[in-house]
């Protein structure tokens, strides 16, 4: 009787818990010296009001429309890239191509270790890496994209691999299949659609992740935007904005559809 | 039957593969990048350069060997993480105010049986918001923010609460969707009302999910914090920026290192919290 | 070993921590044998089956797979060609078209190239026909396995087994979630295809009703050791009742 009552409370207790944390939070900011700019209202306002205003100019357009290209393409190039990295680490990851256990285990730590490393660090601090080191080039937002959304979609492909029932795999196995084609007869079909519908919701977080992969100056539509807001042409910033809105709308309609279609 | 859902899948298959060519096309034919300009001598002694001062060779001032850059480095690790808990905070807090109108279930009044007129209205205009709110990435927010906030954490939690709230929303808001609508029925028929149909029967089933996507959402924001900084909204990333502007690398390398630490902390509580409460 | 004993068990036990699944146990089984293995839940068929599968190995004694030592037999593709194992779940690849389920019983003797190329340009597709109408599925070819009732899943299954062609099939509670004339069907078949193809089978049944009439020899196991080992024809009803009876609560 006790054990199942600290179960119930131990749900209240995170609760309580996570709320002390927030407050204690709130404590890092220093709200005796006001926390508003100056002229922080009227600029809020400003910025606010020209959501209603876009700049429809066709210079300001035909920009809107070349920067929204760059950034779909850095976008899709850098996923394409995820994409095989991705595959490639997370079977690795999964351990299913392991025989014995040892070799299991180490290949699955240190893989996962791998990608782990890989999508910790923020793709805008591996763009500023690359250009650092490299200088500007496409190549940099590009591998700046695949390796930390690679490391991404390599974990969650070697959990879902790994989720997989076991008996069809045994069942295979009992058939003589050898680690390979199990791989492609009983895991990866198994795992296909999820597989695809998650990459499509990483595409469109990568799209995201393009735009201000141009802050590091690449070109695209992040880099618009700062441009315009530096100016403080507002007009404009919303209306790369809106662009910005619409392409990752697009994207993410085509991926429901997609994954409404392959349920059926 | 059979043949349109291949079509459209045949179809989105072509189209990628148009879409990825094209891309690389545009890359490597019209922007003319190269990968073996990439690795010129020019560029390779550069990069060995610039890791040379990663790693602080040659450099006197040695900054993660210094114990008082780590002190400073620690606090400075501290204010992100407060960051990191406010932005979560606000997005929660926002996303409970929105999310039940915003559950497909509930304007059309499945979930609470009872139809209202306004709750389509409401259910849009919510809706919306969720997308806009997670279309414009985190660091525009933050530029804008910046503008009308005073630096420190608090434009940062806020601009990342900014773009979390509509995620969350969206996520929970399917939550409640994919909930089981029969206990939610039987409740009705018992003779429950509205709020109270959601007291027992809603918020018992969803709140543990809602617990892992906030836990999720968490991580990722640790993890954005540090981008936040650039534009001068406080912690770790403000701090980054101001020793990239002055070379001083070898900080570089201890802010990096604490971030990792961070990071791989937020992981960890993530992952074993959900353990405890399962 | 007589040569003409495809398998022999001698003297096997299985241990777990609290229990022992199988105490002793010793028979015989001459090639194109039909046995049924029946008991009351618990009397070791499962852990029995499992091991003759070579999931794991038993705590004491041997068994000999055509004169050799089962646990010798390690190469997975030559144990393949030995014994085959059918299941009360079927355990297809749902997502996988019919085709490519039936087709799985030749990985044994395909290298990774040809598996691949399968998937794409169905290989040996005169034999999957041949095979799937064998089990009255010739129109099934190419649907999603998973929107295929049970019972034709199990047929699906055993469709595979006539590709891979072992020597032994092993049948863990095969019809076990079919209905009684999806059941029959199914364990026709199964019989009639191991006479026609001389295989030996051994199947796992909880109704000995189906037990008598299908197999030729009945082997009964009562808490992991053998009760009897008799023709079928020789069960007496009173053997049976001893078989099944509940231990008396004191």
């Amino acid at each position: 009787m006790s054990m199942f009552s600290f179960d119930l409370h131990k749900r209240k207790i995170l609760t309580v818990f996570l709320l002390l944390l927030f407050v204690w939070s709130l404590l890092g900011v220093k709200w005796q010296d006001g926390v508003i700019h100056a002229s922080g209202v009227g600029t809020a306002s400003e910025i606010f009001m020209a959501m209603f205003t876009p700049e429809l100019s066709a210079n300001i357009l035909a920009l809107a429309f070349e920067s929204s290209w760059i950034t779909l393409a850095y976008a899709t190039a850098g996923m394409s890239l995820a994409l095989v990295l991705g595959l490639v680490f997370g079977i690795l990851a999964s351990g299913v191509l392991a025989t014995r256990k040892s070799s299991r285990t180490f290949l699955k730590g240190s893989f996962r270790g791998l990608l782990g490393f890989m999508r910790a660090i923020h793709e805008l601090v591996w763009a500023w890496l690359f250009v650092a080191s490299f200088g500007l080039s496409p190549y940099a937002a590009i591998f700046a994209l695949a390796i930390p959304y690679g490391g991404i979609l390599g974990r969650i492909f070697a959990d879902m691999i790994n989720d997989v029932p076991k008996e069809p795999i045994q069942a295979l196995q009992a058939a003589g299949a050898s680690k390979l084609q199990c791989l492609f007869y009983g895991y990866l079909p198994s795992v296909k659609n999820s597989m695809i519908s998650y990459t499509m919701y990483r595409y469109e977080c990568a799209i995201r992740s393009s735009a201000i992969m141009s802050f590091v100056g690449l070109g695209g539509l992040g880099y618009q935007i700062q441009l315009s807001l530096d100016d403080l042409n507002y007009d404009e910033v919303w209306t790369f904005m809106y662009f910005l809105t619409i392409i990752v709308v697009l994207i993410d309609g085509w991926s429901s559809l997609l994954r409404k279609r392959m349920a059926k | 039957m059979k043949k349109r859902k291949f079509n459209f899948m045949w179809f989105s298959f072509y189209a990628f593969l148009l879409l990825i060519g094209a891309s690389w096309y545009f890359v490597i034919g019209v922007e003319k990048a190269s990968l073996t300009e990439l690795f010129s001598n020019e560029n390779m002694e550069y990069a060995s350069k610039f890791f040379k001062g990663l790693l602080g060779v040659g450099e006197e001032e040695i900054a993660f060997l210094n114990q008082e850059s780590w002190s400073d480095a620690f606090t400075l690790s501290i204010e992100t993480l407060q960051m990191s808990i406010m932005a979560i905070g606000f997005s929660t807090i926002v996303m409970f105010l929105t999310v039940i109108p915003a559950a497909r279930n509930v304007a059309d009044g499945s979930m609470t049986l009872s139809k209202k007129w306004y709750r389509w209205f409401v259910f849009g205009l919510i809706r919306i918001s969720y997308i806009f709110s997670r279309a414009i990435p985190e660091l525009v927010w933050a530029m804008i923010v910046i503008f009308i906030f005073k630096p420190g954490i608090l434009p940062g939690a806020i601009a990342l609460a900014l773009h979390n709230f509509g995620i969350l929303g969206k996520l929970c808001a399917e939550v409640i969707e994919d909930t089981d609508s029969r206990p939610i029925r039987n409740l009705a028929s018992s003779g429950a009302n509205p709020a109270q149909i959601l007291m027992y029967g809603v918020f018992p089933t969803v709140l543990p999910k809602f617990l892992t996507y906030i836990l999720y959402r968490w991580e990722v924001i640790m993890r954005t914090t540090i981008v936040v900084g650039f534009v001068g909204a406080g912690g770790l990333g403000q701090q980054f920026k101001l020793s990239m502007s002055f070379f001083h690398y070898t900080e570089i390398t201890l802010l990096l290192i604490c971030y990792l630490i961070l990071v791989f902390i937020a992981d960890y509580i993530s992952e074993k919290s959900r353990y405890f409460v399962k | 070993m007589s040569k003409k004993n495809i398998i022999e068990l001698n003297q096997i036990s299985k241990n777990y921590e609290r229990k022992i699944a199988l105490s002793s146990l010793s028979f015989v089984v001459e090639k194109g044998e039909t046995i049924a293995l029946i008991g009351p839940s618990g009397a070791g068929k499962t852990t029995l089956l499992n091991m003759l599968a070579s999931n794991f190995e038993p705590s004491s004694g041997e068994i000999f797979i055509d004169g050799r030592p089962l646990s010798q037999l390690t190469d997975r593709k030559k144990r393949a060609k030995k014994i085959g194992i059918i299941r009360q779940q079927f355990d297809l690849v749902g997502q996988l078209a019919v085709i490519h389920n039936v087709l799985a019983g030749r990985l044994a003797d395909w290298g990774l190239g040809k598996s691949l190329l399968n998937l794409f340009i169905p290989q040996e597709r005169q034999a999957a026909t041949q095979a799937l109408t064998r089990v009255g599925l010739p129109d099934k070819m190419y649907e999603r396995t998973s929107n295929l009732s049970g019972g034709e899943q199990q047929r699906v299954a055993l469709a595979r087994l006539l590709m891979q062609k072992p020597e032994i099939i092993l049948a863990d509670e095969p019809v076990a979630s079919l209905d009684p004339s999806r059941a029959e069907d199914i364990l026709e078949m199964l019989t009639k295809i191991a006479k026609e193809e001389q295989q030996t089978v051994i199947a796992s049944l909880h109704s000995v009703e189906y037990a008598r009439k299908y197999f030729s020899r009945l082997i009964a196991l009562k808490n992991g050791e053998l009760f009897f080992d008799l023709p079928a024809d020789q069960v007496t009803n009173k053997q049976l009742q001893e078989l099944y009876q509940l231990k008396e609560l004191k």
